[in-house]
């Protein structure tokens, strides 16, 4: 048999088999590891059949479309019941400006330019000028709102209702509206004929 | 038997061959690494050209790192060491030369085709087919080469080592084949067989156990040998080996689907993925911990040889990566962490920390032995040691720190939880651009030490002389006993495999039976568990007298691997491809595209849009504020290759069709900051000066049909006649906004395919199940 190293206690045999001269012990699998190993195999057990075998948890799409309700619940609580008077306010209050720039300035210069001015100021901008007197969907602070939440899709407006949730979207009114005076006329300006719809 | 000895000379030329290589591309591999690192916070070292463009590089990357750095690298190793685990020289001279140069052959191909633009859109096996092609014909001409000198042994058993070549070489040939399975509709394109969600459970059962049988159980193998050897001390336990080995190659296969954790892949096949994953912690630790604890006694030795530093280094990252791998794989981790940088981080501790530093520790062993001449500066390869350290914690850290960042970002919201708290995706993006600097630092410094290897290698090998090894061996060596030979029935008609077999066929009733089957099964799989168990107590003796007869058995060994990493692919992929088609979708079904459509989605693939954009929107509340409703299995049935992505540096684009006018679209390819303030997208002002080529069309169409995509049987005249239409009716629309631009142009394409996104027709009520 194989001299032991004189490192090694006698209690650690060699395999008998040596490959190119390299030797193996064969030492016991240490415990803390088999309990991980069985853990984990009776962690797989009680999973699966919590969720494929008993169904007692919500799937993926349950859990998602359940919290979604919830929240279009809270929303529809809390959407705020805005009248003219009440936005126009807003729009002389500097708390309520700065926060709606501050969405502006992320969220809508891309089309509408920092200026604000849109197309006027640059004939290749996307969106239309919020600070003259002409409006395309209508002037009044609530459809103001309403066009910023809902969106003009074709006009490539996305609805920022779902996104930027109504507190910032009455801020983003807010905001246009300090550029704007109670009371100011308001010219109903058709759109453009709408471009083919994409294919 | 004749006491006559003669002296064999071992192939170590290939070895040789394949350890500069591998040396040499693994640097060209970082080198771009480090460039499209880079590219993320400076967007301008596209320098506006296709093939410099980050879409393009990262496959290259990728690759690159995988199959050209640990490609190369494990074909030395194993050539090394078989050769001397068996007392033979590889069987051919002409096999070795033939696999060699085809690899080189394959990688160059590879390094030209990708920034081109030829890819098959999926990771890791972006490839296109003729390279395919070559990877398998080389692939098979390395198991010819290893299995004939494997025939030739003058050693019976085999080592733990070549336990886990065996694993590598079926398991890599049969995860390839599958997954790279395509019609070709010209010399360089083709679209895979499956589409949508098969695609995507296919691409990562093998994209999963790509990293398992690549740059894993080869890379075990070789620490299995070069370690001991380094250390000159014995392994620490043979049991452990038999244990892990066995467990490893059986759970790894069934643990692909936690790529797709929250997606639409179907539940059952989530649920497999996380509790595989989490099972697969001991098996990986098995490997970690015989490597460490082989170093007892060496410890101190670490101090002064660079190569056991490595070594120790290499394991422990392994160590680290395989828990946060089953970390990542839990459902709620990983819906914060999975498409950020987090996932970057994880994957880098394991390719830069357990292959490269195994690279390196076995290039600095070899060195000497293969040139006979002492490493020309021990310090150099310390400090080699130091910076490649300092570089992967630099990197992991910024990642970690990035992915977590981003990703709670992402998925914060405010008002009560009805609205997002960032809902500008560049907010987020730019939250992190100092960590993902601090990422090309590390890279930058791991890179450094690469290159310092590369000197101490050419000063070490200069003027010396290349020497192989040789061995003295019985002229002619007793042939194994024949009591010790096992038969094809031996080779299951024994209480270890019998256990198994009937174990895994009970989970599986218990798994997907009915109520009866089910509780059958589940009953059965713990008797045989206590079966086993009483069986082992009582005749454990036996069962390693048959493990060691096994061992001498090279057929009937790769016959046992072979089935215990077929059986979770089986099982995962089989009833997916049956029951989830288009003529069986519920609730959401694609709408097939036009063929301007699917020009500008070949465009979307070529360029690499999938490496950045996500098109999977997950079951999870974030992600349905940020992108809009869930996507359903459906939505993507017709797609070959899928594109629901793997990381998302830009927003998902699953529903972005129609979201924004042609003119968003057609600034924002030519630059997206005109848009995007902030945005780290490149530019990609030759969209809108090349012309489509939509000569293809019919082709690929017809190949479309093939797959099973409803096209009517249109002539290449109508195909033409639509393009033209719809590429006219944007063209026109843009003009409207203000922008001329030809209709034959390739942007007109592409900004056809994202209008389409998220377009589907509804099959049946939605949940008509009821929740």
């Amino acid at each position: 048999m194989t001299p032991t190293p004189p490192t090694t206690p006698t209690e650690d045999a060699l395999r008998p088999h040596t490959y190119d001269g390299i030797r193996e012990y064969d030492k016991r699998l240490p415990n803390w590891w088999l309990f991980t190993l069985y853990a984990t195999i009776v962690f797989w057990v009680g999973y699966w059949s919590y969720y494929e075998w008993f169904h007692a948890g919500p799937t993926g799409p349950q859990r998602v479309e359940l919290a979604m309700a919830r929240i279009e619940a809270d929303r529809l609580a809390a959407t705020p019941t805005l009248d003219e008077a009440s936005l126009w306010k807003m729009s002389r209050n500097a708390v309520f400006v700065e926060a709606g720039k501050a969405t502006f300035t992320s969220t809508c210069v891309a089309c509408h330019l920092a200026s604000l001015r849109g197309k006027d100021e640059n004939p290749t901008a996307i969106g239309p000028n919020l600070t003259d007197q002409k409006w395309i969907h209508g002037g009044q602070p609530t459809q103001l709102y309403d066009t910023v939440t809902k969106g003009v899709l074709a006009k490539g407006m996305p609805p920022w209702g779902p996104v930027l949730g109504p507190k910032k979207i009455t801020e983003v009114v807010a905001y246009i509206l300090s550029h704007h005076q109670e009371g100011e006329p308001i010219v109903l300006v058709p759109a453009e004929p709408p471009p083919p719809a994409p294919q | 038997m004749s006491d006559q000895k003669i002296t064999i000379e071992f192939n170590d030329k290939v070895v040789r061959q394949f350890l500069l290589a591998s040396v040499i591309w693994g640097a060209v591999g970082m080198l771009v690494g480090v460039l499209i690192a880079a590219q993320l916070n400076f967007w301008q070292l596209n320098f506006n050209t296709p093939w410099l463009t980050w879409g393009r590089l990262r496959p290259l990357h990728t690759n690159a790192v995988i199959f050209a750095l640990v490609g190369n690298m494990m074909f030395a190793g194993v050539y090394y060491s078989t050769q001397r685990l068996v007392k033979a020289r590889l069987a051919s001279d002409f096999l070795s030369a033939v696999h060699f140069w085809g690899w080189q052959l394959i990688i160059v191909a590879a390094a030209i085709t990708l920034p081109l633009g030829f890819t098959r859109g999926k990771e890791y096996a972006e490839l296109i087919w003729p390279i395919n092609i070559a990877v398998t014909l080389i692939w098979v001409v390395f198991a010819v080469n290893f299995f004939w000198t494997l025939a030739r042994r003058r050693e019976p058993s085999l080592y733990v080592a070549i336990w886990f070549y065996i694993a590598t070489i079926i398991t890599v040939a049969m995860l390839y084949i599958v997954n790279h399975l395509s019609i070709p509709t010209s010399f360089t394109h083709s679209y895979p067989v499956f589409g949508g969600v098969q695609d995507a459970l296919v691409q990562w059962w093998y994209g999963h156990n790509a990293v398992a049988f690549f740059l894993t159980t080869p890379i075990l193998g070789i620490m299995y040998y070069f370690l001991p050897k380094a250390a000159e001390r014995p392994v620490y336990s043979y049991r452990l080996s038999v244990i892990h080995f066995w467990s490893l190659v059986f759970v790894y296969i069934w643990a692909g689907p936690h790529h797709l954790l929250n997606t639409a892949l179907p539940g059952w096949l989530q649920t497999l993925g996380m509790t595989f994953s989490l099972m697969l912690w001991a098996p990986s630790w098995g490997g970690m911990l015989n490597g460490l604890l082989t170093l007892r006694g060496a410890w101190g030795r670490l101090r002064t040889d660079p190569v056991l530093k490595f070594f120790a280094a290499a394991v422990t990252f392994y160590g680290m990566s395989t828990f946060e791998g089953p970390l990542l794989s839990i459902k709620a981790v990983n819906a914060l962490a999975h498409y950020t940088d987090w996932i970057i981080g994880h994957v880098h501790v394991g390719t830069l920390g357990w292959n490269g530093f195994m690279a390196a520790g076995m290039t600095y062993w070899l060195l000497p032995r293969l040139w006979n001449k002492p490493l020309h500066s021990t310090a150099l390869a310390n400090l080699h040691f130091w910076l490649g350290t300092s570089g992967i914690l630099l990197y992991v850290a910024a990642m970690w720190t990035s992915g977590i960042t981003q990703g709670l970002m992402l998925n914060a919201t405010t008002d009560n939880g009805t609205v997002l708290a960032y809902p500008n995706f560049l907010d987020t993006l730019n939250t992190i651009r100092f960590m993902m600097l601090m990422r090309v630092v590390g890279g930058g410094l791991y890179l450094s030490g690469w290159f310092l290897m590369g000197y101490n290698i050419w000063r070490t090998i200069r003027h010396a002389s290349a020497v192989n090894g040789t061995i003295e061996v019985f002229a002619d060596e007793p042939a194994p006993a024949a009591e010790d030979k096992i038969t094809l029935v031996g080779t299951f008609l024994n209480p270890p495999v019998l256990f198994s077999i009937l174990g895994v066929a009970f989970a599986c009733a218990w798994m997907f039976g009915g109520n009866f089957t089910s509780i059958a099964g589940l009953t059965g799989l713990m008797l045989c568990v206590v079966l086993a168990g009483a069986h082992f107590e009582a005749r454990g003796g036996k069962w390693a007298d048959w493990y060691d007869r096994l061992l001498v058995n090279t057929a009937p060994f790769t016959i046992l691997t072979f089935l215990a990493v077929v059986a979770g692919g089986m099982i995962q992929i089989i009833p997916t491809v049956i029951a989830h088609h288009a003529a069986n979708v519920e609730d959401r079904r694609q709408i097939p595209y036009t063929p301007l459509e699917l020009a500008g989605r070949d465009l979307y693939v070529r360029e690499g849009c999938y490496l950045c954009h996500s098109q999977m929107i997950r079951t999870l509340v974030p992600d349905v504020l940020r992108y809009g409703d869930y996507s359903r299995l459906g939505e993507s049935i017709y797609d070959h290759p899928f594109q629901w992505g793997s990381k998302r540096n830009g927003p998902d684009l699953a529903r972005v069709g129609g979201k924004y006018p042609n003119i968003w679209h057609l600034r924002h390819f030519e630059n997206p900051r005109s848009i995007s303030v902030g945005s780290n997208m490149p530019n990609y002002p030759w969209l809108l000066a090349n012309p489509l080529d939509a000569t293809t069309l019919p082709a690929k169409l017809s190949v479309q049909r093939t797959l099973g995509v409803p096209y009517p049987n249109w002539t290449p005249e109508q195909i033409s006649t639509r393009v033209n239409e719809q590429a006219r009716a944007i063209a026109q629309d843009l003009r409207t906004a203000g922008a001329y631009i030809a209709p034959d142009k390739e942007v007109i394409a592409l900004i056809a395919y994202l209008q389409t996104l998220g377009h589907s027709e509804i099959v049946a009520p939605i949940h008509a199940a009821g929740l």
